[in-house]
């Protein structure tokens, strides 16, 4: 762990969070890349507690649960201007962790954690989860390698072959920007991707997103071009989001139409071997 | 699924238009339904925009006679398939 102060920036997607604390906070390491200047202007605004608030949560309206048959890993409650995060410790069964409130407008975080580590797992992710509500933006499931020219994110389910794909290219010369979780951001009418803080230490980067491949394991490279509401549908099922409001499906409804209409969609069948980087080339050059 | 049923549902359900097609994409309360969403086509969209707790089937596919260059019993029986279609939205009544 590192200790990083009691004020410090750190920018995600260029989005630049000023968490401050009266005491040291701690950070996994994979944050210190992503450490800015100071004088950074800020978007949102993390203060940072090292104890627990006294909340009773039996009061507030419960919008949302992120659980599964064995535990419970956070909850959302609407709170008087906002929201009310109550998370879970993986390792202790209903242990919280962490509580922390988000204002409606979605830049000004406080967070109570039992420990100095202020953005433990998966408070970290909650926090890049919700920067996409304060701008265009979106968390996506998906891997993106980027060959200097083109950005191509490749998206599925778990265990479909993105950190595969990711070796493939990274082995063609190509700039992997992350094999798991991306932002992508809309900025001055382009979509360009972006990489996360992870539990391991990776340098911030960013690159222009050109092309969508939806990826399967299959006995040839073979591409399928999609369009319209499917395109919309199926890259829609890899944005990681919380759907208990209405305003934040339409938000996302709104980008990933936006999206889908400039950038090409493809469900790709395909060897895991170089092959596929010639064919993706190959079939993007004829259209 | 009925047709009042289908009314009902609809309103757990964000709907946008994607050029002749609809996406919807459910309101969910945890996180096992967040990346379930739909597509519909030209002829499901149409119904699924008109669908009232007060119309029948047979309403809708005279709407559908006037919408598209189909007879009333080629409607009907789109109608039908479409509402068999829906069943699938059925753990969202709650």
């Amino acid at each position: 762990m590192n200790q990083f102060g009691f004020n410090f920036k750190i920018s995600i997607a260029e989005i630049v969070f000023h968490v401050f604390s009266q005491k040291a906070i701690e950070l996994e390491e994979g944050y210190v890349p992503f450490l800015a200047d100071v004088e950074a202007n800020t978007d949102i605004q993390v203060e940072c507690f090292h104890q627990l608030p006294e909340t009773d949560l039996a009061k507030l309206n419960l919008l949302f649960e992120a659980k599964n048959e064995e535990q419970r890993f956070y909850s959302i409650y609407e709170n008087a201007d906002g929201y009310c995060f109550v998370i879970y410790n993986q390792q202790q069964k209903d242990e919280i962790q962490q509580i922390a409130f988000l204002n409606s407008s979605f830049n000004y975080w406080k967070i109570y954690s039992r420990t100095a580590l202020a953005l433990k797992y998966p408070m970290g992710p909650i926090l890049m989860h919700y920067l996409t509500l304060y701008t265009d933006a979106v968390l996506m499931h998906a891997s993106c390698a980027f060959d200097g020219k083109k950005g191509r994110m490749f998206s599925g389910f778990s265990g479909v072959g993105k950190s595969t794909m990711s070796m493939i290219w990274a082995k063609s010369g190509s700039q992997i920007i992350n094999d798991d979780r991306l932002v992508i951001r809309k900025l001055n009418g382009q979509f360009f991707v972006y990489n996360t803080p992870m539990y391991y230490v990776d340098i911030s980067k960013k690159a222009p997103l050109n092309a969508i491949y939806l990826i399967c394991h299959y006995p040839e490279n073979k591409a399928n071009k999609v369009s319209g509401a499917i395109a919309v549908s199926k890259v829609m099922a890899f944005c990681i989001q919380n759907n208990f409001d209405k305003s934040f499906i339409n938000k996302r409804l709104d980008f990933f139409s936006e999206l889908c209409a400039i950038t090409p969609v493809y469900e790709l069948g395909f060897v895991p071997d170089s092959s596929v980087v010639t064919y993706i080339t190959e079939n993007e050059k004829q259209g | 699924m009925d047709i009042q049923t289908l009314s009902q549902i609809k309103s757990k359900f964000v709907a946008r238009q994607v050029a002749d097609e609809l996406v919807i994409v459910p309101l969910s309360g945890n996180v096992a339904q967040m990346n379930e969403l739909f597509t519909l086509n030209e002829t499901g969209k149409f119904i699924w925009e008109n669908i009232t707790d007060d119309k029948t089937a047979e309403q809708l596919s005279t709407l559908m006679t006037e919408e598209f260059e189909i007879d009333q019993q080629t409607a009907l029986r789109d109608v039908e398939a479409f509402l068999k279609q829906m069943n699938l939205l059925e753990k969202y009544n709650n």
